[in-house]
């Protein structure tokens, strides 16, 4: 199973690939619908986004490894048990990790601890490639997927604390030294923080991602 | 009996789990493109919730909580074994998500092929977790109480896909922008009956 | 995948991963729980000095805590008596609990249990007396509560007329980010200072959270009240009942004549 051993170059077009398509063309949240319930839970600010990305990055690419490796002797009938347990198994240990040794790190990340579980992206993931496909493809298409999440997960991060709190990355932008728009009589967003504007801020991005993407659009 | 009958209209509509948290929306979005669709989906989830918040209840009760295994013997008084809280839920979760798959792929193959991946990701539905975890953290006293509470919260979410589902049946003849279509209007529309659900919040029953 | 599985190697299969999984887990735990515990102790130090007004951070925490601290008391509800001293020396004056080592949520339990008459025991409460920078003694109350998705706790500093509030410190485990997280930022819990649990007529009134504003309120009011977060209803609807019941148990103790 040691990717190196095989004849495939670590980095054929076909392995670029499943890192390059989950970030624009099969995206999980506009394209494949998944890992939505975080996405709309934490993405009020910037940082926050920034922090679960970065977290479901590493889950990710590990738990499609693990999975991967023990694909050929994983009955398929405990399959949804076996995944879960793994994907359960790494969270749980890393926070426990943290707790004890980055005590700061994992007051940001404890939060998110549930939310990473059952981030609908992992297991999906899990369920439509790692469980037939070798470990090092599963990385890539793990990490890929995860960077495809994140992206958009900054973005709407980035439109809705702009929007809704007046700042980036908890430096304000509309009162500063140099100008200061409230004078002008420019109003934060209020419903820009509430979890439904979430919502609307991905539909804009559909909105715009399949005016460029035509082959992307459904008919209903 | 009246204790009960307001956690059950509390779950249905104060706290929707898709309108008011916001959790189990992937299935929530993928599936509901036909009314069928989405009532079997949610007839799955309140089956799911009301046997995995029960379960989830007694095994909080008798395993998980500081001192919940003196049932054992009174040694056992110290052993906090709240952190295998995720890992024991998940498991029985799973097991049962399992159990519901292997039936609807026996009894509903056209059923099985419409949920397609979304079937076993009820596993990963946040709403199924968050059940249980709210379970856990509201502490309700009874087993009748967290049973209810499943259920209704089953029911809630029940009612919010078939809701979204015949919008988007009835949707179908409306002249959307051509990018919006499908998903696009689906997450704008759901955000607008969030927004409405949201006057139900701070209602106290 | 088209290969089958007996129910044999299914039922061996489940069974070793979960003794994998649990054994690993739990020695884990094991190992990394007296390490999580001194964080633990250290946090709660931090936030008790904070709710003085104490600048702290992690590597004086133990030193300043002792320095500051008067004692530790436990206080009967009924009365507002102590019912046990401890000393910053490390001796007890009063009784043999520290109020240091109370779990609060099973404090909380225990009076709600009180409360619906399910039990008779009324617990006692812990109280941390701390000398404040300018000197003046500080009554530092510990909260428990309930907010959107999972517990908040804090902890009020009154100060020595045992009515207006002169520091507060809120935490919680996993409210939303940028909403009901806020309220651990310090312009949340700055917005306590000054205000007052008793009013006029010497009822008591704790402070609310209110949604909208505290300028949406009658004058006599705003000083029972602070803003709340937008957006964040329900974990601010949870501090308010945390500080009302949470406080209310103390009245007997804080009406007591100076």
């Amino acid at each position: 199973m040691d990717p190196m051993n095989e004849k495939e170059p670590l980095f054929s077009p076909k392995n670029v690939r499943l890192l390059k398509q989950p970030l624009v063309k099969d995206n999980p949240i506009t394209v494949q619908v998944l890992g939505i319930c975080s996405a709309l839970a934490v993405t009020v600010k910037l940082e926050p986004s920034v922090v679960i990305s970065l977290a479901v990055i590493v889950v990710m690419g590990f738990s499609n490894v693990m999975m991967s490796i023990i694909r050929n002797i994983t009955p398929p009938r405990i399959r949804i048990l076996v995944m879960l347990t793994i994907i359960a198994f790494m969270v749980v240990m890393v926070d426990q990790v943290l707790k004890a040794y980055m005590y700061d790190v994992s007051r940001q990340l404890s939060v998110f601890v549930g939310l990473i579980i059952t981030n609908c992206i992992i297991m999906g993931r899990l369920e439509a490639f790692a469980i037939a496909n070798k470990p090092w493809p599963s990385f890539l298409d793990g990490v890929g997927n995860a960077f495809g999440y994140g992206w958009i997960l900054v973005v709407v991060g980035f439109f809705r604390e702009l929007l809704g709190s007046g700042t980036i990355w908890d430096i304000n932008v509309i009162e500063t030294p140099w100008w200061n728009l409230y004078e002008l009589g420019y109003q934060n967003n209020g419903l820009m923080i509430l979890p439904p504007a979430a919502l609307i801020v991905v539909g804009v991005i559909i909105w715009v991602h399949r005016s460029k993407h035509k082959e992307l659009l459904e008919d209903n | 009996m009246e204790e009960l009958f307001s956690i059950f209209v509390k779950g249905i509509f104060i706290e929707n789990m898709i309108f008011a948290y916001f959790l189990g929306m992937c299935s929530y979005l993928a599936v509901s493109r036909t009314v069928n669709t989405s009532m079997g989906l949610g007839l799955a989830v309140i089956f799911v919730l009301g046997i995995t918040v029960p379960v989830d209840y007694m095994l909080n009760k008798y395993v998980l909580q500081e001192g919940a295994l003196t049932w054992l013997g009174p040694q056992f008084a110290t052993v906090d074994l709240t952190f295998l809280t995720f890992i024991l839920f998940i498991a029985v979760i799973a097991s049962m998500v399992q159990l519901v798959e292997m039936i609807i792929e026996k009894f509903s193959p056209t059923l099985y092929a419409n949920l397609g991946i979304f079937l076993p990701l009820i596993a990963v539905n946040c709403a199924i977790l968050g059940g249980s975890l709210f379970m856990q953290e509201r502490a309700y006293d009874t087993l009748g109480q967290a049973t209810v509470f499943g259920l209704g919260s089953g029911v809630g979410w029940l009612l919010a896909i078939v809701a979204i589902a015949a919008i988007r049946e009835k949707i179908r003849y409306s002249n959307v922008p051509a990018p919006l279509r499908g998903l696009g209007i689906t997450y704008i529309i759901t955000g607008l009956m969030g927004i409405a659900f949201m006057s139900f919040m701070g209602i106290k029953i | 995948m088209a290969k089958s599985y007996s129910n044999a190697y299914i039922f061996r299969f489940a069974l070793i991963m979960v003794i994998i999984v649990a054994t690993t887990l739990s020695v884990a735990f094991a190992f990394l729980k007296p390490l999580q515990d001194a964080n633990r102790r250290i946090e709660k130090i931090m936030n008790l000095l904070q709710a003085a007004n104490i600048p702290v951070d992690k590597d004086n925490a133990d030193s300043l805590y002792l320095s500051h601290l008067i004692a530790e008391a436990m206080v009967d509800p009924a009365t507002g008596e102590y019912v046990s001293i401890f000393r910053a020396d490390g001796t007890f004056e009063l009784g043999e609990e520290r109020a240091f080592d109370v779990d609060m949520r099973k404090l909380v339990y225990a009076q709600r249990l009180y409360r619906e008459g399910r039990s008779e025991d009324n617990p006692a409460l812990p109280l941390f007396m701390i000398r404040g920078t300018e000197g003046d003694t500080l009554f530092i109350i510990p909260l428990f509560g309930r907010g959107l998705w999972g517990p908040v706790w804090g902890n009020i500093a009154v100060g020595a007329d045992r009515n207006t509030i002169k520091g507060a410190t809120f935490d919680h485990q996993g409210e939303t980010p940028g909403l009901g997280a806020e309220i651990n930022q310090r312009f949340f819990m700055d917005t306590f200072i000054g205000k007052r649990l008793f009013d006029q007529e010497g009822e008591f009134q704790s402070v609310k959270v209110v949604k909208g504003g505290v300028s949406t309120l009658p004058e006599e009011r705003r000083i029972h009240a602070v803003d709340a977060i937008s957006g964040g209803t329900i974990t601010s609807d949870g501090v308010s009942e945390m500080l009302f019941d949470g406080l209310k148990s103390y009245v007997p103790f804080l009406q007591k004549a100076i």
